[in-house]
């Protein structure tokens, strides 16, 4: 093995990699952004039409959902201002693509965690003579949201990473300037090595993000759990889901 | 006393081709409690939730203090269809006790008996709190107003459901089976609070499987079978001297 591992053409091409950073920051920014509010509508939508006004949204939700992401964001790029005479610029249309694609799973989390309320609750406030919208606030929303937070991040994770895929038709997002140093240099894995490693850390970031509103949002807080036991806390449940003592 | 709390007249409901409520007549006095006793399924709890209009009818009208709940359909009814609003107002003076207690889990205790009062009712935060710690009180749980419901026992969980209903100062109160889901040694502190309501003469219908309160307790128990209203009788006739084979042999079962 005579290979050498040559990162300072990295570390020397680094503003590159940062005005892509920015890019791609501000790309998932607002799909995520858009993409909620899809999602949302989607949702409330189809849990309060009957079924049938329902299909359009159920295909929507299975088209995006059943469909590579690239072809989608090539798809809306090119056949968007074919179809509807519309001239969008790219980071628009890029944008509407994605959010499109991050709002039809979005749409699913919402409708089941909304689904998820404990019927007897909405009773209860019921037979007390809320209306409907006061339970929808006061009943549902304070419960849905908080479980639904973990699938959110989920989502929002996969986000960044579809933005990836912009390069393709020359945004010059994180991947793309990454290709870009690969032409001109010939070392393809530095490059993307860095770039993995700064998607991680963005998406970790997103991650850190999800937890603290999950910890903000949770009804019982104990007073002594700050964010990083509750960061400790979550660490461990996951390996505590093998059986423990005597099974 | 006299006047009539509520008035059902020809209540008809069925699920599908499953029919739960075959005619109900029945009338409660102000004042009065009511055991309504009878097998599962046999329409109990639809009945109760048709009072409330958590159920809605398919034939019959429910009148609670005279005002007439839900879709009237006789001849001389007003039959105009009730905004949400209007249905919400008439649910606030019927109060409601589930079987699940059906406390909401993102709010204390405190929280879950006060919210109506802010929501519903419209009141400040101060007397809102106030009347629920006397509500909480009269259950025996002030002390408890800052705890989450998952941490309490079923029982404490009923009795702030419970709570939670007083504070609305309905004009009658309808149980659910409200024993049904605790642990047999948790039975009697729910019991307790109902005896204590329906002694201090509130109207109250309270589905249940428990014979001992409903013969210590009620004014009148009524026996109800793949509904309709088989049997009723002032409590102590109605066990000690049933009259119809069905009650005889559903008491029997019971070997009370």
């Amino acid at each position: 093995m005579d290979f050498e591992f040559r990162f300072d053409i990295v570390w020397n091409n680094f503003p590159l990699l940062l005005e892509g950073i920015e890019t791609t920051i501000v790309l998932s920014l607002l799909t995520m952004v858009l993409g909620t509010i899809i999602g949302l509508f989607v949702a409330i939508i189809r849990l309060r039409v009957r079924r049938i006004f329902a299909v359009p949204l159920i295909i929507y939700v299975e088209v995006f959902r059943g469909t590579p992401g690239l072809i989608q964001i090539v798809w809306i790029y090119y056949c968007l201002p074919i179809v509807t005479g519309l001239q969008l610029d790219a980071l628009t249309s890029l944008v509407i693509a994605m959010a499109l694609n991050v709002g039809a799973y979005l749409s699913e989390v919402f409708r089941a965690g909304i689904q998820a309320v404990d019927k007897g609750h909405i009773e209860a406030a019921t037979a007390l003579g809320y209306r409907p919208a006061q339970i929808t606030r006061r009943v549902v929303v304070p419960q849905a949201a908080y479980r639904m937070i973990p699938a959110i991040g989920n989502v929002f994770v996969s986000a960044i990473k579809l933005s990836s895929l912009c390069s393709v038709l020359g945004m010059a997002e994180l991947m793309y300037q990454g290709q870009i140093i690969i032409a001109n240099f010939f070392r393809p894995i530095e490059v993307f090595t860095v770039v993995a490693m700064i998607y991680l850390l963005m998406a970790y970031t997103t991650s850190l993000f999800m937890m603290y509103l999950e910890w903000k949002l949770a009804w019982i807080k104990r007073e002594d759990m700050t964010l990083w036991q509750r960061f400790k806390h979550i660490s461990h449940a996951s390996f505590s889901l093998k059986p423990q003592g005597d099974v | 006393m006299n006047q009539a709390a509520i008035e059902i007249k020809g209540l008809h409901k069925s699920f599908g081709s499953l029919d739960v409520l075959k005619g109900i007549d029945l009338t409660v006095k102000t004042g009065e409690v009511i055991c309504l006793i009878g097998s599962s399924g046999s329409g109990k709890s639809t009945l109760l939730r048709c009072i409330n209009q958590l159920t809605v009818q398919e034939k019959g009208t429910i009148l609670v203090n005279g005002e007439n709940i839900g879709p009237a359909n006789d001849e001389n009814s007003r039959d105009k269809k009730l905004s949400n609003a209007e249905i919400a107002r008439q649910r606030s003076r019927v109060g409601f006790v589930f079987q699940q207690f059906n406390l909401w889990p993102h709010r204390t205790v405190l929280g879950n008996v006060m919210d109506a009062l802010l929501v519903v009712k419209k009141m400040d935060r101060a007397q809102a709190k106030e009347i629920a710690i006397a509500r909480l009180e009269e259950v025996g749980l002030a002390d408890w107003s800052e705890e989450y419901p998952s941490t309490l026992s079923g029982g404490q969980q009923q009795r702030v459901a419970i709570a939670r209903m007083l504070a609305m100062e309905p004009d009658v109160m309808l149980f659910d089976e409200p024993t049904s889901a605790l642990d047999p040694e948790r039975v009697a502190e729910v019991i307790d609070v109902m005896k204590l309501l329906a002694k201090k003469g509130h109207t109250m219908i309270i589905a249940t499987h428990e014979m001992n309160f409903a013969r210590d307790t009620a004014d009148r128990v009524i026996f109800i079978d793949e509904g309709v209203i088989v049997e009723e009788a002032p409590a102590r006739e109605f066990f000690t001297a049933p009259k119809t084979d069905r009650l005889k042999s559903f008491l029997n079962r019971l070997s009370v």
